[in-house]
């Protein structure tokens, strides 16, 4: 009983960290300056390319990962500082300048490298409960979206910057006022998506097969849990995770990955007729 | 074609933008007579995809409603006009196919922006919404390579796609070649014209006005939410539209036409095209589309490079859209001229949209 | 006969209580100012009668139907018609558009046109017609704005401080104008800060104080009442 309770977790575990590593960064994004970042899963794709990259030179996994999300922390910078900070007065611009960049980035990708390279192999590694047997690696995943979340909590709660951070959030004209860098404050948190994104990349490079356009495979999951958490993201995020994993899983479970998915965007367009505002809205009001 | 460039001098109004519009007409019309049947069946191919850009200029420019599901409804169309075909025969039920498959589009489309609209999400989060739909058809689409995704005789196929569908026929006759390309022509006529009636009247009155100021228009006893959901119908139907001429043009369609990047073409056409004009969005995105097909012949992705650039180009330096720039570029030096020939006091050349006042 | 009848109307916001209890009613054919300090949560139960916000208890009435649970539009199309507080134009739209818009549910045709002039000519604007609405001055926005609302030929006219950024002059002219309309039978709710306008329009003055109706009365009434002096037009005099 334990073991099918433990493999209830165990799949709760693996929607959930996807959910998380994948919308983080674009949550962020959003969250602070109100841009849709289009070219959030070409951050993935860099971090994933890097990761491969690095390990096939030799370099341990952990570190090659490491390294990704930092590299792709770094992209996120140069293009916040050549292209989004342009558009912060104007969230849809930004959102279909960086779709264009996308587009530049995936099609340049599949002209320069080809469509697919050969991935490094999922660490092995796993561990049996009664008659069921898990892989660990998906477990170390888990592990690491718990870790984003609190990492993203003490950044955005219990440091200067994030009193900062959260300010300019709240009102970008008075935090200014008061003598925040907001331009600094926006590439910094801009340089965090990325990273995180890379991050999401990095590790789920060992999992899946590399192409240029891999990216579309995490935005849907990133769109709809942003979507479902609404404005307030610090709040929003995890509590819509957690709500999208289970319909997730429930429907994975019984009829497979692709009914998975098309019943969480049917939840996500009955949330939103309930709840235009999210889940925030309402975790909001009951705060009060 | 190219001579409606200098032709939208006072965009889309008066006697000179009128005679242009007749000449291209008139250019479309003799075209075949002297081009080779390669190059009409070509032809028609842009055309196709006229529709749906001009749905999007509607929903967008007009609406202010950035939907990225047209290849969602593109999709729906032209899924459902293969199934129907397949399923119905051939013959003259393809027309009654087209027609359905529209209607099934347009029904979706009434769903869906029910949902989005009642909901009252607007901005972002209606293009996010829009395109994790279309992502997830094109997601689903992919996976239905199996023998046990058929709809009668007619088989998804996966990524391979749907084919074996009739075109559309009159009795015995296809409609093919040149053919084809004269009704494409009449479609996109009557779709323009009836979009221009449509913006320039009251209803297009109250959906500009709930682009500027929903709030406002309610207030002024118009349920808003009414006129977003029909300008979501039509401009969705019209990405229908598309989709069944698109199946019945080549058939046979893959979700490739659905997913990325197929999704951010209409709206980088008509982004560059400039969202706030219908003639902008007929001009730039046959252009676009003219462009875009003769670099493809050498390298796809050379060409979805290039759309990418010119969307990050457009909203950097003409948010507006280029073709509308240079068409009020050319409007402004025309009513200049004009006004120190005759110092009478023109018409204000401002917007296309109060074209009927 | 009570136009606009509100009964034991209360909205919180979360833990605040904008509007408690409050019950008011205008009359049909008068001039009704709601007046109060800031914060009086007089701006809350205009935006309550006119549906932006449900109520969380009581019952709104117009012209003796329940309107509680009705969106603006609704409201509108019973005979209501809103002026907002902040101008509220299509802005990027012609100010000719702008009226159009407002007038094109009644009139069409030719003689949509002539009651578009007339009242353009009246708002001082024909001249402004062929401009965006967002290139006029605030004040002329503000008129533009009430004269949308008057396109619509309401029963009752809501006004949110329509002189809010005008010159004297200005809001002398609307008040003018406003009572022009009220000659004619129109019912009008105003909220207002400014005393000079209450003085020129007002019939009857409902006074609000955190939340509550503090008192109510005719004009002369509320003006010799030393309580509401006390808490708010002492403090305008000190102006």
């Amino acid at each position: 009983m334990s073991a099918e309770l433990f493999s209830v977790f165990y799949q709760f575990a693996d929607v959930f960290a996807f959910l998380i590593l994948s919308a983080a960064g674009l949550a962020i994004v959003f969250g602070m300056m109100g841009v849709i970042n289009m070219a959030h899963g070409e951050f993935i794709m860099c971090g994933a390319y890097v990761t491969v990259g690095l390990v096939k030179l030799g370099v341990p996994l952990a570190i090659a990962q490491g390294l990704a999300a930092l590299t792709a922390a770094l992209a996120g910078v140069v293009v916040e500082f050549l292209i989004v900070r342009r558009f912060y007065k104007r969230p849809l611009d930004s959102l279909l300048a960086t779709w264009g960049l996308s587009l530049i980035v995936t099609q340049s990708m599949l002209l320069i490298v080809g469509s697919s390279i050969t991935g490094i192999g999922t660490p092995e590694g796993s561990f049996a409960i009664g008659d069921y047997t898990f892989s660990t690696y998906r477990l170390v995943l888990f592990a690491c979206a718990v870790a984003v979340l609190i990492g993203l909590y003490v950044t955005f709660m219990k440091t200067r910057f994030g009193v900062m951070a959260r300010a300019t959030m709240q009102n970008a004209a008075m935090a200014k006022a008061l003598g925040a860098r907001t331009g600094r404050i926006y590439a910094i948190s801009f340089g965090i998506g990325a990273g995180l994104a890379g991050l999401c990349g990095a590790l789920y490079a060992p999992t899946m097969t590399l192409i240029p356009t891999m990216g579309a495979t995490f935005v849907v999951e990133s769109f709809v849990t942003v979507v479902v958490g609404g404005a307030n993201v610090l709040l929003g995020t995890a509590p819509a995770a957690v709500f999208l994993a289970m319909i997730r899983m429930a429907l994975n479970a019984s009829y497979g990955q692709i009914i998975g998915q098309i019943g969480m965007l049917f939840a996500v367009i009955l949330i939103i007729r309930v709840l235009p505002e999210g889940l925030s809205s309402v975790l909001v009001r009951r705060g009060r | 074609m190219f001579k409606l460039l200098d032709g939208p001098q006072t965009l889309g109004r008066g006697r000179t933008f009128w005679s242009c519009f007749l000449i291209v007409l008139a250019a479309a019309l003799v075209y075949p007579i002297f081009a080779d049947s390669y190059d009409v069946g070509n032809f028609s191919y842009f055309l196709i995809w006229i529709f749906m850009a001009l749905g999007l200029c509607l929903m967008w420019g007009y609406g202010g409603m950035l939907s990225f599901g047209q290849t969602f409804f593109f999709g729906i169309a032209g899924y459902a006009y293969g199934v129907l075909a397949i399923n119905m025969g051939g013959g003259s039920t393809t027309i009654a196919a087209l027609v359905l498959s529209i209607i099934i589009a347009m029904v979706a489309a009434g769903i869906l922006g029910y949902f989005m609209i009642w909901g009252g999400i607007n901005g972002i989060f209606f293009g996010i919404v829009t395109l994790s739909a279309t992502l997830v058809l094109a997601f689903f689409l992919g996976q239905t390579a199996g023998p046990e995704w058929h709809i009668g005789p007619a088989r998804l196929n996966g990524f391979n796609g749907m084919k074996g569908m009739d075109p559309l026929a009159i009795g015995d006759f296809y409609i093919e070649g040149s053919a084809l390309y004269y009704v494409m022509v009449a479609l996109i006529v009557i779709v323009y014209i009836a979009l221009r009636v449509l913006v320039n009247s009251r209803i297009g009155n109250v959906i500009v006005a709930t682009r500027e100021n929903p709030q406002r228009a309610e207030m002024l006893g118009y349920d808003v939410r009414k006129y977003q959901l029909l300008t979501f119908v039509i401009g969705s139907g019209l990405a229908g539209l598309s989709g069944a001429l698109y199946t019945s043009w080549g058939q046979f369609i893959t979700p490739s036409s659905i997913g990325l990047p197929a999704a951010a073409m209409p709206i980088v056409w008509v982004a560059f095209s400039g969202r706030s004009d219908l003639t902008a969005t007929l001009v730039g995105a046959f252009l676009l589309l003219f462009g875009f097909q003769t670099i493809t012949v050498y390298s796809q992705q050379v060409a979805l490079v290039l759309m990418g650039t010119l969307l990050l180009v457009t909203v950097m330096l003409a948010p507006q859209g280029f073709v509308l720039g240079v068409g009020k570029l050319v409007a402004d030096r025309w009513t200049a001229g004009r006004r120190r020939d005759a110092t009478a006091a023109l018409p204000d050349a401002g917007r296309l949209q109060s074209d009927g006042t | 006969m009570a136009l606009v009848d509100v009964k034991g109307v209360t909205k919180r916001f979360g833990g605040l209580t904008a509007v408690s209890d409050v019950d008011l009613t205008v009359s049909a054919g008068e001039v009704h100012c709601l007046i109060g300090p800031n914060g009086a949560g007089k701006s809350t139960l205009f935006k309550l009668i006119v549906g932006l916000y449900p109520p969380t208890k009581g019952t709104i009435s117009f012209d003796s139907v329940d309107i509680t649970d009705e969106r603006p539009f609704a409201r509108v199309q019973r005979g209501m018609s809103i002026k907002m507080q902040a101008p509220s134009v299509f802005r990027e739209l012609p100010v000719r558009q702008n009226i159009e818009i407002a007038l094109q549910g009644r009139l069409s045709g030719a003689q949509r046109d002539a009651e578009r002039e007339r009242l353009l000519d009246h708002l001082n604007l024909a001249s402004e017609s062929g401009k965006p609405a967002g290139a006029l001055s605030h004040g002329q926005q503000q008129w533009l704005e009430i004269g949308m609302a008057l396109a619509l030929q309401p029963q009752l006219l809501l006004l949110d401080e329509p002189t809010a950024g005008m010159s004297p002059e200005e809001t002398f002219k609307t008040g003018e104008f406003i009572k022009s309309f009220n000659a004619e039978g129109m019912t009008i709710l105003v909220v207002e800060h400014d005393m000079a306008f209450v003085r020129q329009v007002a019939q009857r003055v409902t006074v609000m104080h955190l939340g509550k109706i503090f008192a109510r009365g005719n004009l002369e009434t509320i003006l010799a009442d030393e309580k509401v002096a006390e808490i708010y037009l002492g403090k305008t005099h000190a102006h």
